[in-house]
């Protein structure tokens, strides 16, 4: 067999990586953009929820083990990609490239790739030391105890900066997947003529959606939805 | 149409170790069916007459086979003309007045010789580590004996008509082969005669396009749009199959 | 001289056999101490190279362009001729013998000739293994297509790209040996000398393209590879750098040209445009299948050409030619087309042009039918023009395409220098005085594949090698006359471009040495010729410095050579009093306007030898006999 580490950090085993992570990542921001909209339907309903989540016990400490995998992987190949694509045209075109149009599929959500990606890193890393680290309230849904998330949520959402930046961020992840989602398939070898279109006007939409979906939610909140 | 006047700014640079510079210049009396090769060929005349140095360009066919002309004009490879190598393309497509930027292939496998000249050895050896189907000379069996389905043919076909220019490494955000790489392999996989070597090849090919130092390859899909044989990027796709297949097996 | 192109006895069908037999082997363990130079990657040097190299001989491969793939071979639209008979339609290596001797007007000799069609048919093999993706049938079989003028169909194709994809399965080939270690690729080399050490082709001569340095490469053979010279003539369908100065400085060190005036002018380019035009674009002839050739036939009738009706065109071709139409010869339609032009009923802006009409055909099959047949056609058509001729019909003219001359070789493709082997278009070999279309890729590749290899071990074998190297004087003085040259070039700094005097040099031989050409004429050119190399050598101007790239010093030296070589051509075309193939003496023609060859007199292949600098060349005859065909009239009617 051919050499594992050859093979994976070469051009095309780095982009397997991309897209194997970025469609793991694809699949857990749709779930988590669903449970989040739990909260549109209450505390009881979100707590609940998250607080199942917490009992899988074995399955979630696996699943987010391999969630952080999925991040990091994502990440370093994603950012050795841009490091190479540096070096490999050390003297930039004076005239300044434009795209042909065309059959290209380049647009602003391609070439600024790392950037939404880097913002996404930091944005992690605050996320999760907000909500996931942050602050442990409490509360009793059913005559169960639990974490009372909802209220974590809500409160940080008071406060302008977090909504507003939050409405950023996701606006950044909208385009992020715009041109991530139908590269995913594309770096995974997916070729069928007639269902790249269809991936690639899916992933548009998909885009969109995630973003939309995520951003209402600290708005509504910041603008007095899902008082306590 | 009538005859036109292109401001032209062109990359002048003595050879691969100095550096290079935009330079100016006005041509008349242009006539639209003139190719741009063509109005290059003036200019250099204006040149030699005033005893300067000509611009050197690199072209042969002229007929937009042999893949030796480049030029990256108005920040597109091989212009905007779609399908159309510059040696085909026209000045019908340009307006009177028209400042035009003319600059070479840039990327670090393509070192710039002299002017709008690169070095595209790198093509070469990508082709030399696997770009053929190994058989003797003399030995083939019939024609015939191998049956090939009138689609795959063509499809090979499609992918076999890769002329080499390196536009697609040009144009590509990343400086990325692939396209060039994913077109020989395409071509091989599509075809009986390929499937001995089918996985040696996607593995050797690969690894002498990292080595040499192009970029990856992140889906922008320009190398399509530029590709004056329109060589589509489900090659690239395919390629990736061939190579996970190479390497797991 | 005495000629011996050591022809092998016996039956036409046995030669080949019997001469492999009769041949010597290099011993396998001895191969790789012999090194080969191929100049040129062609399909000719392409597969040489990988044949030889595979074969382990040492290999040193030489292009002018930036990669090997890039030979003007790249370039051939239409097909490669076999005769393989899979449409089972009358065809067999004696017919393919037979309509090549035939199309090349009995100027050709039978033995390499029935070689080419006996090989022919191993090289669709051998292209098939390596991947050519030819054109197939709904059944997964090769298809075919009959081509310029051949009665039963026997071209191979792979859409418009046959060259390209020939091309490319010989250079993967040699890249294949590059990767081995047994080729050495030298792109971006000009050969502008070669090396004779003991009377045998020892070396050559480069200048590096890019550095401008003066090399020099020793070896025990060499094999031109570089193609033709129709560039002699400034607009051809050629790639700019096609070029004849490898085999111009090999005939000047001793090797005999052959032939040289023997050129064919393709029926169906794209026209001229102004005098800007740097190059000629082909049509494929295969557009004749189902075009329509016509003029009007009122002179200077100025109307577009759907105003015309039908009973005001002419269908020159069919009215003529009634069994053939527009299918007839290459050289029959090329000057067709310029008589009617020079009656003032040509068509276009310049008068200079004749319809090719797809109306009918479209109304017949189908506009989609027409697209799946020409499409990339129309497109370059368009791209070009600005016209759709799928409602306009195109305009075409013929120009100057393939050179039938070419340096002299024997059977074993060896030339008049011990040591210098010459393939593909630049020989003079199997064509006679006209290429039937689909034949010069055919050629290019048995040369390469199936001949030499067998030829050259045969003379390595057999002959005995003092040791050379780039030390030696033979090597030392060829190395300093090319400097001089260059510094010679250099140092006139004059009022005159190189591309001035390519243009000029191609208007007289358009003009006298084209199409129709007559003894007044072609006296008129070798004064013209002469005058215009005189000034040259005291007028031109090459800015900038040698020791860079610098394409213009590159072309004078080309420029300088087509000037002699065009001379010769005059001489040739002048000294041979008939009209043959691609040979029209306007004096020599049948009352119906055709070609009347004098096989009494001139059944010989003319071969020129370098008599000094402004010397007039010796003229050496190869007798040609025919044992197996019988000399006819060539009639297309
Ligand atoms: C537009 C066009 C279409 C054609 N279509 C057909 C067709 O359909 N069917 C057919 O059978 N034939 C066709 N022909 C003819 C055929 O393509 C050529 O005759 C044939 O390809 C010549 O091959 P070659 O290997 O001899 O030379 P080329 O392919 O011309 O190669 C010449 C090589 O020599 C090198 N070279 C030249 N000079 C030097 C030098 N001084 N030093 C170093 N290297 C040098 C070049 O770099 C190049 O590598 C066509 C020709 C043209 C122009
Ligand atoms: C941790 C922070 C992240 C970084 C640094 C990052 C960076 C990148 C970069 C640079 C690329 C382009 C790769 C290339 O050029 O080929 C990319 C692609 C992609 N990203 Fe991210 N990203 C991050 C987070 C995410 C998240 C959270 C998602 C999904 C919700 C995601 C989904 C994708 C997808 C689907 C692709 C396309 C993969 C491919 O082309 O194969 N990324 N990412
Ligand atoms: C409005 C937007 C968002 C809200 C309200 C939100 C809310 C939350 C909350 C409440 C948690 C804690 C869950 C727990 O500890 O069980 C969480 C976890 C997490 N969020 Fe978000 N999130 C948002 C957007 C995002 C985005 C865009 C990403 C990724 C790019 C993301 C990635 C994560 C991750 C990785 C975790 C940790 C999951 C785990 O450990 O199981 N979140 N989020
Ligand atoms: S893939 Fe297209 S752009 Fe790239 S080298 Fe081939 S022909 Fe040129
Ligand atoms: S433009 Fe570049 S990024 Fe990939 S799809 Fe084409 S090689
Ligand atoms: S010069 Fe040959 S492709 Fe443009």
């Amino acid at each position: 067999m051919y050499s594992f580490t050859k093979a994976a950090w070469s051009s095309v085993g780095k982009k397997i990586m991309t897209g194997v992570t970025g469609l793991a990542l694809c699949v857990f921001i749709a779930e988590h953009l669903i449970a989040n909209s739990l909260m549109f339907l209450g505390p009881d309903a979100f707590n609940a929820y998250t607080h199942k989540l917490t009992t899988m016990g074995g399955l979630l400490y696996a699943l987010e083990g391999g969630l952080v995998l999925a991040f990091l992987l994502h990440a370093v190949t994603g950012i050795s990609i841009w490091l190479n694509k540096r070096r490999a045209r050390p003297q930039a075109y004076v005239s300044r490239l434009s795209s042909k149009g065309g059959a290209s599929k380049q647009t602003f959500s391609s070439r600024t790739m790392i950037y939404t990606g880097l913002v996404l890193l930091v944005f992690i890393v605050v996320h999760l030391k907000t909500f996931k680290y942050g602050p442990n309230y409490e509360t009793l849904v059913d005559g169960v105890r639990m974490r009372d998330l909802y209220r974590l949520v809500v409160e940080v959402f008071q406060s302008p900066a977090y909504a507003f930046g939050y409405v950023a961020v996701m606006a950044l992840l909208g385009f992020h997947l715009r041109h991530g989602f139908w590269s995913a398939f594309q770096s995974l070898g997916v070729s069928h003529p007639r269902y790249v279109p269809i991936i690639y006007r899916f992933g548009i939409l998909f885009a969109f959606v995630i973003a939309l979906g995520f951003l209402v939610l600290p708005l509504w909140i910041y603008y007095g939805g899902g008082k306590v | 149409m009538k005859n036109m006047t292109l401001n032209l700014k062109i990359w002048r640079q003595p050879n691969a170790q100095s550096a290079g510079r935009f330079v100016s210049y006005t041509v008349q009396d242009i006539s639209p069916d003139m190719s741009f090769l063509e109005m290059l060929d003036i200019l250099n005349e204006q040149l030699a007459k005033k005893g300067d140095e000509p611009i050197e360009f690199d072209n042969d066919c002229r007929e937009g086979i042999c893949g030796m002309c480049s030029l990256v004009i108005n920040g597109v490879p091989h212009g905007s003309q779609k399908g159309t190598a510059t040696c085909q393309l026209h000045m019908r497509k340009f307006r009177d007045g028209q400042t035009i930027t003319v600059e070479p292939w840039r990327a670090r496998p393509f070192p710039v010789l002299k002017d709008l000249v690169v070095d595209r050895g790198a093509l070469d050896r990508i082709m030399a580590a696997g770009g053929y189907v190994s058989c003797h000379v003399g030995a083939a069996v019939d024609a015939n004996a191998v049956l090939i389905a009138k689609d795959m043919a063509e499809k090979a076909m499609d992918y076999a008509a890769c002329i080499g220019c390196g536009a697609c490494v040009a144009a590509c955000p990343n400086a990325s082969a692939s396209l060039f790489v994913a077109a020989k392999i395409a071509q091989f996989a599509h075809l009986p005669q390929g499937q001995v070597e089918r996985k040696e090849r996607a593995i050797r090919m690969v690894e002498a396009m990292d080595e040499l130092g192009f970029g990856d390859c992140s889906n922008h899909g320009e190398c399509e749009a530029v590709c004056p044989k329109e060589i589509s990027i489900a090659s690239i796709a395919l390629m990736r199959r061939e190579y996970f297949k190479a390497a797991i097996s | 001289m005495k000629l011996d192109a050591k022809i092998p006895g016996g039956p036409l069908n046995e030669k080949w056999d019997n001469h492999k037999f009769d041949i010597k082997l290099v011993n396998p363990a001895n191969k790789r101490k012999y090194t080969v130079l191929v100049v040129g990657t062609g399909l000719a040097g392409a597969s040489a190279a990988a044949s030889l190299a595979e074969l382990g001989y040492n290999v040193l491969a030489f292009c002018v362009q930036d990669s090997p793939r890039r030979a003007h071979s790249i370039a051939a639209q239409g097909g490669i001729n076999a005769a393989k008979n899979y449409p089972n339609d009358g065809d067999s290596i004696r017919r393919l013998f037979y309509d090549t001797i035939k199309g090349g007007d009995y100027r050709a000799r039978e033995g390499n000739v029935y070689r080419l069609a006996q090989l022919s048919a191993n090289i669709i093999d051998q292209c098939v293994a390596q991947g050519v993706p030819f054109a197939r049938e709904y059944g997964g079989q090769l298809d075919n297509r009959s081509f310029g003028g051949a009665q039963v169909s026997r071209t191979f194709y792979a859409r418009g790209q046959t060259g390209q994809q020939l091309l490319l399965g010989a250079y993967g080939s040699m890249m294949r040996q590059v990767a081995e270690g047994r080729v050495q690729m030298f792109p971006r080399r000009e050969m502008l000398d070669l090396v004779v050490a003991g009377g045998k082709a020892r070396g050559i001569v480069c200048r590096n393209l890019v550095t401008g340095e003066i090399e020099a490469y020793a070896g025990h053979a060499v094999l031109l590879c570089t193609g033709g010279y129709g560039n002699v003539y400034y607009l051809s369908t050629n790639a700019k750098n096609s070029n004849a100065t490898a085999a111009w400085r090999c005939y000047k060190r001793g090797a005999l040209f052959a032939n040289p005036c023997f050129t064919q002018i393709h029926p169906t380019c794209i026209p001229v445009t102004g005098e800007h035009q740097s190059k000629l674009t082909l049509m494929s002839e295969s557009l004749r299948n189902d075009g329509r050739v016509w003029v009007p036939k009122q002179t200077g009738d100025q109307r577009p050409p759907e105003r015309i009706p039908e009973d005001e065109r002419d269908y020159y071709l069919e009215r003529k030619y009634p069994s053939f139409g527009n299918l007839v010869p290459r050289d029959v339609a090329s000057r067709n087309a310029k008589s009617v032009c020079d009656e003032h009923r040509g068509v276009g802006e310049s008068g200079l042009a004749v319809y090719l009409d797809f109306r009918d055909a479209i109304a017949r099959l189908g506009e989609d039918t027409i697209r799946e047949r020409y499409g990339n056609l129309f497109d370059m058509y368009e791209r070009i023009t600005d016209e759709n001729p799928y409602r306009v019909p195109m305009r075409i003219y013929p120009a100057v395409h393939y050179t039938m001359g070419g340096l002299w070789v024997d059977y074993n493709l060896m030339s008049t220098i011990p040591g210098l082997h010459v393939l593909g278009e630049a020989n003079f070999s199997d064509h006679g005085a006209n290429r039937l279309g689909a034949s010069a890729l055919m050629q290019g590749l048995a040369d390469g594949y199936f001949i030499i290899p067998y030829t050259l071990g045969h003379y390595l074998a057999s002959t005995s090698f003092p040791a050379v190297s780039t030390d030696a004087p033979e090597f030392r003085e060829a190395v300093g006359g090319v400097r001089a040259t260059v510094d010679r070039m250099l140092s006139i700094k004059g009022k005159k471009t190189v591309l001035e005097f390519h243009r000029e040099l191609g208007r007289i031989m358009w003009d006298y040495v084209g199409m129709s050409r007559t003894a007044k004429g072609l006296k008129k050119a070798l004064q013209m010729i002469p005058r215009l190399r005189e000034e040259f050598w005291q007028n031109v101007n090459i800015p900038s410095a040698p020791d860079q790239l610098n394409k213009n010093l590159e072309f004078a030296g080309r420029v300088a050579d087509f000037m002699e070589l065009g001379e010769l051509m005059a001489i040739d075309a002048l000294h041979r009093n008939e009209s043959c193939g691609g040979h029209f003496r306007e004096e020599y023609q049948t009352p119906e306007g055709e070609a009347k060859r004098d096989d009494k007199r001139f059944s010989y292949a003319a071969a020129w030898e370098f008599a000094g600098e402004r010397k007039r060349p010796v003229l050496n005859k190869e007798p040609l006999t025919f044992e197996n065909v019988k000399l006819s009239q060539r009639s297309y009617k």
